[in-house]
């Protein structure tokens, strides 16, 4: 019988919206994976990096941004989200599914909104299936 | 600069579906700014096809360079290792970079992965807007820097066509009509007389339409 693959989610997120997603209470923690990458500012998020998430077997994607007119660096979590919705086009483009990969505006240290937002995405890969291009 | 705006990926897909190892070629100055082919959109291509090829099950190795410039052969140079090592070459250079590659190695299909557009621009930021036909013969001086050739769409030399509206052209809505603006900048610049004199139609023959140009300049021949 083919072993069920577990889904593999990677967060980018800023530190100043959540600084250390491993140690998020998500219940349930053993039946995914989650690679969290640290970014001082959501802007240093890049395209590539997104698409070599995925490249790496992650079923999904989440950035998390500051809020708009929070961002330490004026800016940054507006170009993220800029950047973020580009890719998305790209992944409907390549058929991997723009819905795999999605930015969360999350205030400095809501730990609740972050883990409903992982739960809620780990729902929708439940839906979506696995990501086409992991074998 | 050259502007230049990344092929979409169904045509690259289907450029490169012939080959197994590509090479991926940026080109780190004019479609880097524009971004169509510097470092950061040669790793998002290149990633972008390994996804889609293995969605699809298509084995490809793909492989990513950018060089300096591509239509230099000093700088072509560095790419002959790894243009070596691949079956064709995906060069998101402009067209004289695509054909400097093809012209250097003779015996690798170098393939195009960029449509070149115009000579511009970077108007503000992620807007590029043409500014230049290359046309061989440089006639800003009586138009206080605005060319007509390349902004007017109907390329008048003598004054408005009187077409335009509220300082907007009437061919296309999206564009400012030329020749307010050259009025505008030749009454800021005190040169309102350069209306008065005439000038006589272009002489294309320096343009594109005789033919491919060369430039000498026997000076800096070795």
């Amino acid at each position: 019988m083919k072993k069920k693959l577990k889904p593999k989610i990677t967060v980018f997120h800023c530190i100043n919206a959540i600084n250390n997603c491993e140690s998020l209470p998500i219940p349930y923690k053993d039946t995914f994976k989650l690679k969290s990458v640290k970014m001082a500012c959501s802007s240093m998020v890049k395209d590539a990096f997104l698409l070599r998430a995925f490249e790496a077997g992650s079923d999904a994607v989440i950035v998390f941004v500051c809020p708009e007119g929070q961002c330490r660096y004026v800016e940054g979590n507006i170009r993220a989200k800029n950047r973020v919705n580009w890719v998305k086009n790209l992944l409907d483009e390549i058929e991997i599914g723009g819905r795999r990969l999605s930015i969360h505006n999350i205030a400095n240290g809501d730990t609740e909104a972050a883990v409903r937002i992982i739960r809620q995405v780990l729902a929708d890969i439940n839906e979506l299936g696995p990501n086409p291009a992991r074998h | 600069m050259i502007v230049g705006k990344q092929k979409p990926i169904a045509e690259i897909k289907e450029i490169i579906s012939p080959y197994k190892k590509v090479l991926v070629l940026g080109c780190g100055t004019c479609v880097k700014t524009c971004f169509a082919g510097g470092e950061d959109e040669v790793a998002t291509l290149s990633s972008a096809l390994r996804l889609s090829c293995k969605k699809e099950g298509k084995d490809i190795y793909i492989e990513e360079l950018t060089v300096e410039r591509q239509c230099e052969d000093e700088f072509i140079r560095e790419a002959a290792i790894a243009i070596s090592k691949n079956s064709a070459v995906l060069s998101l250079a402009c067209g004289a970079g695509v054909q400097a590659i093809a012209r250097r190695f003779g015996d690798v299909p170098v393939l195009p992965g960029v449509n070149t557009t115009f000579i511009g621009v970077l108007e503000k930021q992620g807007l590029f807007t043409e500014e230049c036909l290359g046309c061989g013969d440089c006639k800003l001086a009586a138009f206080g820097g605005i060319c007509p050739v390349t902004r007017c769409a109907k390329k008048l030399q003598n004054g408005p066509c009187g077409g335009s509206q509220n300082g907007i052209c009437e061919v296309n809505p999206d564009t400012e009509c030329a020749w307010q603006q050259i009025i505008t900048r030749l009454g800021n610049l005190g040169q309102l007389d350069n209306l008065k004199k005439y000038n006589p139609p272009k002489d294309w023959r320096p343009s594109h339409a005789g033919g491919p140009r060369k430039l000498v300049r026997e000076d800096h021949f070795i």
